[in-house]
């Protein structure tokens, strides 16, 4: 590859040094010269929308918008001058007179507004326009966010991050001239859009208060909150996450930009599954007392478990932990063996030989950059779109940006399949069909097979193999890059440190039913409470003589414990986790533990050392 | 030796909400340093109800009837320098968020379909001012000379503005001096 050429700019009377194919902006702001912006984010597409980060060339009588204007070597630039001045400052009064735009009642006020941090750089104390006072409506329909086009500047930021980053292009800009609105679905409200995934890529892109998170308006400023970078433990793909806290509080979740997993963005469950739902912690260890649970002290809920275990032998006793453990907690669970005669990770089904086959040498450690490359994806039993969002997102933009053949088999519809060349939700085994599979496949250079724990059934392994079949009897192009991906956070690291991977609880249970059974739910989103809808599992808890469940949130399976442990949640924990390209990411704490909670491995360390 | 000649102030309030005031009398003892350089005429400070000729008026709210025009206009007509103080003067702010509503909608929410409202009806007693059908800034009426920004302009900002401009000079609003909360 040939390095890119280096150019020099004078800008402002400071030569700069920048690369060929820079924008003017890039330069300067590489150079420290400050220019105001925006409708620029570093991570979307320029625009050159909002006109305020113009500049002057000498030689040529016309100003040009910085961000979109590539630097040429040897030109000189002015990016501070009074009619710079005068033109920004007109076109921001333009922007304050078109809409209502009270700071006094908005959630961005006091340093969390671009509009208003321009307003104050330019001096503007009064706008020479007629305000419009425009009647306009406020989205509330959505479940975690607001659409307020009273404060909307039309800078498009959160157009180009549905489709930049989501890759679902629910957003657009509708109408002409002054009736121009970002318009969600042709008209549709965030409520009953069916393209909007709820990612939230827009709200964080807002520079104004038009898009704001309903959990986190007026909680306090954003500008002056502590921020922690760790990892989300909704599913495997480990998105890096930035967590703003207040006073032992989070006041919001966004996506790390120098994450090299997600680079900013998230999906739905990591920016609002992590906080943003109501559910109920617990606080206190509960002990049952005549047939109830009661608030109880760590020491007399320790002393109920060691009452009980001590009653019974290793092989009545059994351990069943949730696969969204960091590493060192599932260390810790491993060293209990001589305590438990058997210690499993309750899996989803069909997930087991997927977590097995995870980790190990087969796994890219770049598997989501190959997938950004690759120009046939294949998706087999895996449901992205539920599962990994930040995943799906690759694939639709893979398919839309680039053009990426997408083949989808799978029992459940998906958005995905609206973008697939083939979706064959029932797999039929027609010689056509296949053939016509084979025809999409031909002159695949770089294709990618996700498989997910569905591709583990007998159909799954049927269609894998025809599909390895139809590549080798290509003469062109490669095998396909495989890519396990399991939905549990966690489970493939759990399993390679020897914990034994439960995908039928019931199963499992009857096997040799325990005396003593202790469920480490952690911070499940439900407690656990998936348990109790696999087979057989109600009746057979109902069988034990003394059921531990240690868990962050109440459910219907903390409900029937003798004893609740309240266990940490994700962001009062610190450890690793191995995401499923196999790399070992930072948890890291963000708050100390709420009420009496205690991190998963120090419970464990105090009960059974 | 004579004493230099007080300049006179005149203050009034239109559509706000008295903040901008209050924030004034926030200078604290700041106001000594100043009353001895100005003089307070009318005001809803000083109660005196007619506006005489000033040197200085100053204008806090937005206008949102009949009488706030009549009296934006007689004090632009019988000052020197005309002020506006606080973001309801300068952008309409809160009195402007009704804009977006028809006037008769407005005056029935407020007259009528409150929650706890009986038997109510839109008052016609003719010594009402009328509303105008859109709240407006000050500077959609009259010529204004300076602008102090803010909801309310804190203290600070009133007293560099007020120094500024008995020094003969135009305040500079920056990121570090200015706000418009």
């Amino acid at each position: 590859m040939i390095a890119p050429k280096q150019i020099s700019v004078m800008i402002n009377g400071k030569r700069c040094v920048g690369q060929e194919g820079e924008t003017i902006l890039q330069v300067a702001q590489a150079n420290e010269i400050y220019i105001p912006t925006l409708c620029h984010l570093k991570h979307l597409s320029p625009w050159g929308g909002c006109r305020l980060c113009i500049v002057e060339i000498a030689g040529s009588p016309k100003v040009v918008p910085s961000c979109s204007t590539p630097a040429t070597d040897g030109s000189e630039v002015i990016a501070t001058s009074p009619r710079l001045h005068q033109l920004r400052r007109s076109t921001l009064e333009l922007l304050f007179s078109e809409r209502n735009h009270i700071c006094p009642i908005c959630s961005m006020n006091q340093g969390d507004c671009g509009l208003q941090h321009q307003g104050y750089v330019h001096g503007i104390d009064s706008i020479r326009y007629p305000y419009l006072y425009p009647s306009l409506p406020v989205d509330t329909s959505g479940k975690y966010f607001v659409l307020d086009h009273n404060r909307c500047i039309l800078c498009t930021r959160c157009v180009r991050a549905c489709e930049e980053m989501e890759g679902v292009h629910t957003l657009d800009v509708s109408h002409r001239g002054i009736h121009n609105r970002v318009v969600v679905d042709l008209g549709a409200t965030f409520g009953t859009s069916d393209s909007c995934t709820s990612c939230g890529s827009c709200v964080a892109s807002c520079p104004t208060g038009a898009l704001f998170d309903k959990a986190s308006a007026f909680r306090g400023k954003l500008n002056s909150s502590q921020i922690v970078r760790t990892t989300c433990l909704e599913c495997p793909v480990g998105c890096g996450l930035e967590v703003y806290t207040r006073e032992n509080r989070i006041v919001n979740v966004f996506g790390d930009l120098e994450s090299p997993i997600n680079g900013g963005h998230l999906c739905v469950r990591g920016r609002y599954g992590t906080w943003a739902e109501p559910r109920e912690r617990i606080l206190k260890p509960l002990v049952r007392r005549n047939g109830t649970l009661e608030p109880a002290s760590w020491d007399e809920a320790l002393e109920a478990i060691a009452g009980a275990t001590n009653k019974f032998q290793p092989e009545q006793k059994a351990l069943l932990v949730s696969p969204r453990l960091t590493n060192e907690a599932a260390k810790a669970v491993k060293q209990l063996a001589g305590k438990f005669d058997r210690i499993g990770t309750f899996v989803a089904p069909n997930e087991a030989a997927l977590c097995r086959a995870n980790g190990g040498p087969a796994v890219p450690a770049s598997a989501l950059d190959q997938l950004q490359a690759a120009d046939t994806i294949i998706l087999l039993g895996a449901r992205p779109s539920r599962d990994n969002g930040v995943v799906a997102a690759r694939i639709r933009k893979a398919v839309r940006q680039r053009g990426a053949k997408l083949l989808i088999f799978h029992a459940r519809k998906s958005d995905l399949d609206r973008y697939a060349d083939i979706s064959a939700n029932v797999v039929s085994l027609e010689r056509a069909f296949w053939k016509q599979v084979g025809t999409v496949l031909q002159g695949a250079q770089r294709p990618v097979l996700v498989y997910g724990p569905n591709a583990m059934t007998s159909i799954g392994i049927t269609v894998m193999e025809r599909l390895i079949k139809i590549f080798e009897a290509k003469t062109d192009g490669q095998p396909p890059q495989l890519i396990p991906l399991p939905v549990n956070t966690n489970g493939s690291a759990l399993v390679a440190a020897g914990i034994e991977a439960v995908e039928d609880v019931g199963l499992w249970l009857s096997a040799m039913p325990p005396k003593f059974l202790h469920i480490l739910a952690s911070d499940e989103p439900d407690g656990g409470a998936r348990l109790l809808r696999e087979k057989h599992v109600p009746a057979l808890l109902d069988e034990i003589d003394c059921l531990v469940v240690q868990a962050s949130y109440r459910s219907a399976l903390t409900d029937r414990a003798q004893v609740v442990l309240p266990a940490a949640i994700w962001c009062e924990k610190s450890g690793t986790i191995t995401n499923f390209e196999g790399r070992t990411l930072p948890v890291r704490q963000v708050l100390p533990p709420h009420g009496e909670a205690r991190d998963d491995k120090v419970i464990l360390e105090t009960l059974f050392s | 030796m004579s004493e230099k000649p007080k300049i006179k102030v005149a203050t009034a309030w239109l559509g706000g909400c008295s903040g901008c005031h209050m924030s004034f009398l926030d200078l604290d003892e700041r106001l000594i340093d100043l009353a001895k350089l100005v003089e307070f005429t009318a005001s809803p400070i000083t109660d005196v109800k007619e506006i005489p000729e000033v040197d200085v008026g100053i204008i806090e709210g937005a206008v949102c009837n009949e009488e706030h025009e009549h009296v934006l206009r007689t004090m632009r007509a019988r000052c020197k320098v005309l002020i506006a103080l606080g973001d309801c003067a300068l952008t309409g702010n809160i009195p402007a968020l009704r804009n977006q509503q028809k006037l008769a909608d407005v005056m029935k929410r407020g007259y009528v379909n409150t929650e706890s409202t009986q038997a109510g009806g839109v008052p016609t007693a003719p010594e009402l001012p009328k509303l105008l059908t859109k709240v407006r800034p000050i500077q959609e009426f009259v010529k204004v000379d300076a602008h102090i920004p803010g909801c309310p302009p804190d203290a600070d900002a009133i007293w560099y503005a007020l120094t500024e401009l008995l020094a003969g000079r135009a305040p500079e609003w920056t990121p570090a001096n200015m706000r418009y909360d």
